[in-house]
This record gives C-alpha cells, structure tokens and sequence, in this order.
C-alpha cells in the first residue's frame, strides 16, 4: 500500500502557520466569515435554538398555546413504545441505504468508468434517477408496485403467477421503500465515485494487473481502499439523505404504513416529526423529536470522525 | 343577463362600503380544473365590482393552507377568505383565529342544504359558508356486473348484499376483484353517521368539548366486520397504502374490480375514466349494514372561513365574493363541472329545470342520498381536535384487521389510541 501513498495529507496543525500568513490583520478572516456567518445565523443557528426552546413547551401552532413542561417531552417520546419502534427501524433502514447504496454506486461507477462501447450512456442513465423529485419517484414506485395493475405485478403475475402486496405486506414495503431510497440517491453516489475513480492514476491499476491481480482483486484490494477517502464522505451525506430526505418518498409510497407493531413500519424518526408537527399540529412535540434527531446525528458525526476515519486512506 | 342582474344585485349593497378593498382568497385546488374555475368567478366578480379585487392564490393542501393562514393572522396579515377542510374546524374554532361569518353582516342560510350547513354551524352560529362538498358512492361496472351474472339495475345497497355479490363475482370472474376499497377512515365516519351512531361523545363534540370516542361500540363494530368479511373472503383490494383512493380508483377504472367506493366529487374523473376504458359506469348509494335505516351521510370537503382582525369593508368583501362563487348558478356549474353538491337548494331545482338529471342520470344518486339525510348530531358530523390524527389511527385499525387481526381487540386498541390523543390535545385548555 505504501507504493500509493504518495501524497499524505499534512495534519491540520501544520497549515495554520501559513494561514496566519497570509491573513496579515486578524479582523480580515473574520470580515471574510461574516456574510457566511450571518446566513447561517438566520437560516441555521436561531432557528436550531428556537427549535431548542419550543421542545421544552406544550405547542400547537394553530391553538398558538405554550406551556412550559421542562424535559417532559422528551420523557414521553423516550418512553413511548412508538417511538422506540420508530428509532429502531429508521436505524435499520438507515443501514441497509447507506451500505446497500454505496455497495451497489461503487460497483456500478466502477464499471461504467471501464473502457467500454456505450460507456457515456450508462453514465448518463446512472445518474438520471437524481434528477428526479422524491415525489414523482415516489409517484412513479406508487404505479410500479400497484398490487392489481402495477406493472411489475403483471410482469410477475404472467410469469409466476403471484401478485405480492408490495405496500401492506410489512416487509415488502420496508424493502420497497429502502429500494427506492438507494435508487434515488444511486446517482448522486455514483457521480462522486465516477470522480473518484477517474482521480485514480492509471500506473496503479496496470501496475496491479502487471503484478497478477484478477479484475476482481485489483477491484477490492486497490480501488476500494483508494476510494476510501470519497465513502468517508458520502457515508455521511448519504446518512443524512437517508435521515432526511426519506420523508418525500416515505410521504408518496407508503404514508408511513404498513403498520406492524406499534406503528407504520416504514415511519421513521422524519416521518414521525412530519405527522406531529404537520400533520396534527404537536409543534411542541415535533421540535423535542427535532433536538433528538439532531443528538443522533451528532453522536454518529463524532462516531465517525473518531472510529472511521482510521480506516480512511488518503493515497490518491 | 340574469347572471349580470344577480350580480349587480349582490354587488350593489356593498359598492360604496368596499372601495379598493383586495380580498386574498386561500384554496386548496392545485388542479387546472377548479382551481381556474375559481379564478374565473374572481375574474367575474372583480369585473362588476370595481371597488374591490379578490385574488384567489392557491396555497398549497388543506393541512398547509390552514397553518399558513394561521401563522399570518398572528401577524396580522391574514388572507381575507379561506378554504379549510372538514376535518380542521374544529382547529380552525380552536385558534380563535375567525370570526362566525354568520355574524359579519346578515345572511339568510335557508337555501342551503340542511345536512350541510349543519355540519358548519356551531354552537347556533354559521361559522364557515359551504364551498365543496361531497360524501361517498358506490361505483360499480356494469358490464363486468352482468358477466358476473347480477343484475346491472340493482346494485348492492347493503354490507351483505355486496358480500352476497362478491361471492358471485368469485366464482364467475376468478381474475376480478370485486371491491376495490381505500382503507380511508372519511369512510369509517360515514358509515357510524349512516347507522345514527356518533363518533365522539358530548353529541360529536357538538354540545360540548369531545372528551371520548364511541367508535368501540357496536355500530363500529359493524363497520370493521365488513372491512374484514371483505378481506378473509378474498374480495377486498386497494394498493394497501393508506386512504388511497387515487390507487382503488386505478384499479377500478382498469377494470381489475367491480365495485368502488369513492367520493361524488370524483364522479366527473370516473365517468371520464369509464369512457376511455370502454365500460358502462353506474352510481348508486353508499352501501350500509344490514338492517340499518338509512341516517344519511356526513358531509365531507371544506368550507370558506372568514378571519377576525379584518377592516370591516374587508371583512364583508368577502363574504360577499364568498357567497357570489357559491350562489345558485355557480354551484349549479360547479356541480357540473366537478361532481360537487351544489351547496344550495335553488341550484338543484335549476339543474332539475335544465334536464340535468335525465341527461346525466348518474348524478341523481348522490342527491337522493344528501336529500334524504336526516338532521341529527350523527350526521352533522364529529367535531374534535384530533379529527386528522383520528383518522389515520382508524385507518391503522383498518389494516390491523385485514391484516388479520380481530375486530373487537383492534377496536378497543383504536379508541384508546384516539382517546389518548383527544386528551392530549385538550391539555391545551387547561
């Protein structure tokens, strides 16, 4: 591995020297931050601590009411059945979308990145499915998997003569709206492995296949710990896609449902907010799961700073 | 001419009192179909009443609009007219937000519909003017009917005549189902209005807070039977998403069912459907439980609300647009056009006097069944805070027994559930 390590990344301690450098007045990078800074404050940091504020309140944003209860929220989601079956399972789901899709992307930007006829194509049509809205993916799913005249039903139907119940059967939708999270975000996971690879140098493969190595293993034991640096990164947004943005299409395909246990099984913690603060108007509620959901995503951000980052590797 | 003449009629009370007034109006119809309809009223309402400019915008669906109308009434901006759907009046009430439009200038209500205005009409006061309205039908095929062997003439009017159907249609048409029916829990509040039973104690919340459900009795009972009798048998479909009567109306208008049931205001899309699928489409009565009288339906759709905190020309303008767009010819019109009641009287007798009924006899149905509804706290329909909420938790007792589950220990399950909630959400007045 040391062959490929040829540019190491200097520690972050290194560079400040030469950032005071080139910042002769200390005001001037801070002037420089300000029009972030003040984006972030409207847009980010106020709302983050009304938010903060309201989960200690009885709210309903129609009765316009708040009522101090402390923690007493936050008690009551902790202990609800509900919400640990909701947890549970957006954990799960979280998983299989992140490690399915970044399996399934790097496996296809790799070989849509091989030098084959049609190769711009593929590219093409990896990458179209994030064009797409959540709604009208969702939309689209909806008329796929319709249990009676979906097209997939009547494909399965001629051929094997079954018609699944993709949408009330628990597991079937579970897998279905899983599917359907790692298709939407396919292409935005192969657009940056299509980048990575092609950031790979070409003396690396060749000197991989003039050593021996099969397709496969030159697959798995040189481009993939190279294109570490680029999972690093899209293991994190893709958890935040996965977290947050699986509302349109949770909204779209399965509204939450089937429910299984205690709730939907395909409601998850965004889904679960949606409902309460949006739909029944708990606005109180719905901020205590907001500061939740931003615990958890602090908590794996640390995580993974702290325990992935050993097995990131920044040859390329 | 008699169209301008009503118009000016309106208009002439308030031409003084309404010079350069701008009434937003906040609905909920992103479609082309109604949301231009609405647009041309304005047009010819703004036409004939210089003084005044109604700007119908379209904001978003009924749970969206009515936050965002909320939300600017706190800052005093709130639109002067808005749609807001059954199911949020009592949230509407709640937010003390509107004012009764019964007490912005006086209106004579007696040519509405009784059913319907009963179900705005709030501790003795119109709160909100009816707008769309509607309540559930059987759809049905005729064509696949008579292959079945029943008699296209006389569809299933009770819970055990379309079981007794679907039997026929299981062993005659083994590849069709024979009702494609949403777990859609509007149903739910139907049948329990249809069978006099109410939903939420102190009469549906009507003489006093609601603080139970009685969806746990027999009368609920009945309804959950059915959606299970349906399931074990083998004659239920719907995509299995919940409340999802875009897929049933899929499946019935690809002929993959026999029987649907849905809203009148969709009666337009079927008859369209119908046709290019190429099947005669018939109407007729929600089917209800064995040895019921027929109670009549709760009226279902939204109604426009007038807020407070309006200048009194503001507040007026409004009213009076609002009652423009749904007077006798254009709720006649707008019936036409969607399958909506008209909300009034005089615009039945209109259609009745233009032949509409004999040229679309598919349409009468749904009026017998408005017409015949008689006026009780059942079917003036549940009033509660948690009415949304309600309804997705009796959809989820919905799947729990078709998925399998027995009705008596889901039922007792979905009203606790339920109660759970109302008491939560009166927390909010203590």
């Amino acid at each position: 591995m040391s062959l490929i390590s040829r540019r190491p990344r200097p520690p972050a301690a290194a560079a400040e020297p030469q950032e005071r450098a080139t910042f002769k007045s200390p005001v001037l990078p801070w002037l420089f931050l300000l029009p972030t800074f003040i984006i972030l404050a409207v847009f980010l940091y106020y709302p983050a601590v009304r938010t903060l504020r309201l989960s200690l309140y009885r709210a309903n944003i129609i009765l316009g009411n708040e009522t101090f209860e402390g923690l007493g929220q936050f008690a009551e989601l902790l202990s609800s059945p509900v919400y640990h079956q909701v947890i549970l399972q957006t954990l799960i789901y979280c998983a299989l979308v992140v490690m399915l899709g970044l399996l399934l992307a790097m496996g296809l930007a790799w070989l849509a990145s091989r030098p084959i006829a049609g190769a711009k194509f593929y590219r093409l049509m990896l990458i179209y499915p994030y064009a797409l809205s959540p709604a009208i993916a969702g939309t689209i799913w909806l008329f796929l998997f319709n249990p009676e005249i979906g097209v997939i039903n009547n494909v399965l139907s001629s051929l094997i003569g079954v018609r699944p119940r993709w949408l009330d059967n628990p597991l079937l939708a579970f897998g279905l709206v899983v599917l359907a999270a790692i298709w939407k975000g396919l292409g935005y996971n192969v657009v940056f492995y299509l980048a990575a690879i092609q950031n790979i140098p070409g003396e690396v493969s060749e000197a991989a296949a003039i050593d021996g190595a099969t397709g496969w293993q030159a697959y798995w034991k040189v481009i993939f710990p190279l294109l570490s640096p680029m999972t690093f990164f899209l293991v994190f947004t893709n958890l935040i896609y996965a977290l947050f943005d699986s509302f349109g299409l949770v909204d779209i395909l399965t509204r939450g449902g089937p429910v299984y246990g205690q709730t939907g099984i395909t409601t998850f913690l965004i889904y679960q907010l949606y409902e309460d603060g949006f739909r029944n108007f708990k606005t109180g509620v719905a901020a205590a799961e907001a500061v939740l959901m931003l615990i958890m995503v602090g908590v794996i951000t640390v995580m993974q700073f702290r325990y992935g980052n050993r097995r990131v590797h920044y040859g390329a | 001419m008699k169209r301008l003449m009503l118009m000016l009629a309106l208009g002439s009370g308030l031409q003084t009192a309404a010079a350069q007034t701008t009434i937003e109006f906040w609905h909920s119809f992103g479609d082309a179909k109604r949301g231009d309809w609405i647009k041309a009223r304005a047009d010819e309402y703004n036409k004939a009443h210089p003084g005044v400019t109604v700007v119908p915008s379209y904001k978003g669906a009924y749970n969206d609009s009515l936050q965002a109308t909320i939300l600017a009434a706190r800052q005093n901006k709130a639109p002067a007219l808005v749609q807001i759907f059954e199911v949020g009046s009592q949230l509407a009430l709640d937010s003390g937000m509107f004012q009764p439009v019964s007490s912005v200038k006086g209106v004579d209500f007696g040519d509405y519909i009784k059913p319907v205005i009963n179900y705005y009409t709030i501790n003795g006061k119109v709160n909100s003017l009816p707008f769309n309205s509607s309540s559930p039908v059987l759809y049905y095929n005729k064509d696949l009917m008579t292959k079945a062997g029943l008699s296209a003439a006389t569809p299933p009017t009770t819970f055990g005549g379309v079981l007794r159907a679907c039997a026929k249609i299981k062993v005659a048409l083994p590849d069709t189902k024979c009702m494609s029916l949403a777990l859609y829990g509007w149903f739910v509040e139907q049948w329990m209005s249809e069978q006099n039973a109410l939903l939420f104690n102190n009469s549906n919340g009507r003489a006093g807070r609601a603080t139970a459900t009685t969806l746990n009795g027999a009368a609920g009972k009945k309804i959950f039977q059915f959606f299970k009798d349906l399931q074990d048998k083998g004659y239920l479909t719907n995509t299995g998403k919940l409340a999802d009567t875009d897929g049933t109306n899929a499946i019935f208008s690809n002929q993959r069912a026999v029987f649907t049931i849905n809203s009148t205001a969709d009666l337009g899309n079927q008859i369209a459907a119908a046709k290019t699928a190429g099947f005669q489409l018939g109407v007729s009565v929600l089917p209800i439980p064995d040895g019921t009288a027929r109670n009549g339906v709760v009226i279902g759709g939204a109604s426009l609300w007038i807020p407070k905190n309006l200048s009194k020309p503001q507040a007026e303008a409004a009213l009076d647009f609002a009652l423009y767009m749904t007077n006798t010819k254009n709720m006649a019109d707008w019936h036409k056009l969607t399958g909506y009641y008209p909300v009034r009287n005089t615009s039945i007798t209109a259609l009745r006097g233009q032949g509409w009924f004999t040229s679309s006899p598919l349409q009468i149905t749904a009026f017998n069944q408005l017409l015949a509804t008689k006026s009780n706290p059942a079917s003036a329909g549940a009033l509660n805070g948690v009415a949304i909420q309600t309804r997705t938790l009796m959809e989820q007792g919905l799947q729990k027994v078709t998925g399998g589950q027995g009705v008596d220990a889901v039922l007792s399950d979905t009203a606790n559930q339920i109660n759970a909630a109302l008491t939560d959400y009166n927390k909010n007045f203590k």
